[in-house]
């Protein structure tokens, strides 16, 4: 058989437990990209790439020396049809959230589909254990809040690497909120959860192993597949491959434009002068990038933190205006 | 008499017309949906045997088959973009080397067995500039399709892969990240260490 670069996923989606954290993550990485870094910005769509580097190694770490035991665990104590039914259990609860999405982004036939799968596989297939729905002929259906926001027209934001969640985008985040939220695993006991989370790791087996076969650096590597991926499941595999051909007719010798690359960053190392990430390595020390899109950060956490205080002042004033006016 | 003469004429015609033509198609250009699936059956063959072959078997086996049906050469030199023209004509040399091993080396890892695999051709279409992509799917028994679209040009004449896109993921411009920013940060020896380090893993496994 075949190894399948599926998806990015770096680590165990632990999303329920760190719902929360994802929320102030959203508020601060949308101060991030207002304060704009412009001249260390090597990477359009990867502007905190030196941080996100360390948040996937340490992610990684987590990995090796956590969740990989743990899975493999799992794995070798479960037989595999049991394995088989708690995938099927899960991914058939996912479908409540498929039929959602499928609804907020008008594809109306896809989610009567998803529905009829969702209805057959909890009836017929023993509460999801069993996916009888692919027999019938419905396929999963891949859909999140995050392709709904695509389909919005919302834009997708820098890549991000979350700690213990793995690769996403500044869209991905309020996405993830909603996808947890609309999830009936986020509401039943620990346990469960437990399950869950050894089940996404144990499924993921195959895209992190063919990460670490296939990838001279497994970082760029992640984030390449990752948002290619997404974006392919965003537009539903129409625009990329169009996009794909066109670029690559260009000899990139002769063009000015990073066209071969052309993936989701492609315009990333376009909008980069030829040797300039060259010159920022040899000049500035890599601790002193670090630390500077550490404070970036902290920068965006300020304003982040002022642009509440003057709402707050602005309510008082309201609201002091309003007791004169008595 | 005459009869007999003019039906052996017309046979020694049609055999002779039958050569030519069988010969013209044999050596004229090959469409680019015939080079794709030529390369997709010889993968195919491969994995059949992929087990008795063995990782060095299945190497020797699809080196032709690759070498002929994509340009590594060029592949070589859009996965490193703009730094190609920074690289010595020597540097050059040894990175379309090591990069067309390792592309052989990741075909004969990653197909080593059979279990009822098989290509299926979609649909083709030209592009704008002159290229053609091929769709295809690989059908797997008991799992998802996996659709591979296969972005060719023409050289000479006959066609050459130049992208293959997996389920919407780009081959060439996930290496073409990944190169440029190794030989940015690392320099040129890192990145050709790196690509026999990963060619020695795949022989390894």
């Amino acid at each position: 058989m075949m190894n399948r670069p599926h998806n990015g996923k770096r680590s165990v989606k632990m999303q329920q437990i760190f719902s929360g954290m994802l929320i102030g993550a959203a508020i601060t990485l949308g101060g991030c990209a207002t304060t704009e870094v412009v001249e260390h910005v090597e990477n359009k769509i990867d502007p905190y790439e030196n941080f996100n580097r360390k948040i996937f190694i340490f992610n990684d770490g987590v990995d090796n020396y956590v969740a990989e035991p743990i899975s493999n665990a799992y794995k070798w104590i479960t037989p595999q049809f049991m394995q088989t039914g708690v995938f099927n259990f899960f991914n058939n609860l996912k479908n409540v959230n498929v039929v959602i999405n499928d609804v907020l982004q008008a594809k109306f036939a896809q989610s009567a589909e998803d529905t009829g799968r969702l209805a057959i596989n909890t009836t017929v297939g023993v509460g999801g254990l069993f996916d009888v729905a692919k027999h019938v002929g419905l396929e999963q259906n891949e859909e999140d809040f995050d392709q709904t926001l695509a389909v919005w027209g919302v834009p997708q934001g820098s890549y991000l690497v979350l700690p213990f969640l793995g690769p996403s985008t500044a869209r991905g985040i309020p996405g993830a909120v909603f996808d947890t939220a609309a999830n009936p695993i986020t509401y039943v006991g620990m346990p469960v959860q437990l399950v869950a989370m050894l089940n996404a790791r144990a499924s993921a087996e195959g895209a992190l192993k063919f990460i670490d076969e296939a990838a001279l650096d497994p970082y760029v590597f992640t984030r390449e597949s990752f948002l290619q991926w997404r974006n392919n499941l965003a537009t539903d595999g129409k625009s990329e491959v169009s996009t794909d051909i066109d670029a690559l007719g260009d000899d990139p010798l002769d063009d000015d434009k990073d066209t071969a690359g052309q993936g989701v960053s492609a315009d990333a190392d376009a909008s980069n002068k030829p040797g300039f990430a060259l010159r920022l390595d040899a000049d500035t020390k890599k601790i002193e990038q670090v630390s500077y899109s550490f404070s970036s950060v902290a920068q965006s956490f300020d304003s982040t933190a002022k642009s509440f205080e003057d709402a707050g002042a602005k309510v008082d004033e309201l609201t002091k205006s309003k007791k004169y006016r008595r | 008499m005459i009869l007999k003469n003019m039906k052996l004429a017309v046979v020694f015609m049609f055999l002779l017309f039958g050569a030519v033509s069988a010969f013209a198609a044999d050596e004229g250009a090959a469409t680019a949906r015939q080079v794709v699936e030529k390369f997709q059956a010889d993968l195919i063959a491969v994995m059949k045997e992929g087990k008795k072959l063995g990782y060095a078997g299945r190497y020797e086996r699809l080196k032709d088959p690759v070498s002929n049906s994509h340009e590594l050469t060029k592949i070589a030199r859009i996965v490193v973009g703009k730094e190609w023209e920074k690289l010595s004509e020597e540097q050059q040399q040894k990175l379309v080397d090591v990069f067309s091993r390792l592309s052989i080396a990741s075909y004969a890892h990653n197909f080593k067995d059979y279990s009822g695999e098989s290509f299926v051709f979609d649909s083709e279409e030209e592009t704008t500039r002159g290229g053609v992509v091929v769709h295809s799917h690989l059908v797997i028994p008991g799992d998802k399709p996996v659709k591979f679209d296969y972005m060719l040009k023409e050289k000479g004449n006959s066609w050459r892969i130049i992208n293959i896109i997996a389920n919407g993921v780009s081959d060439l411009a996930l290496k073409r990240s990944e190169y440029t920013t190794i030989l940015q940060r690392e320099g040129f020896d890192t990145l050709i260490n790196k690509i026999n380090e990963k060619i020695d893993n795949y022989s390894k496994q």
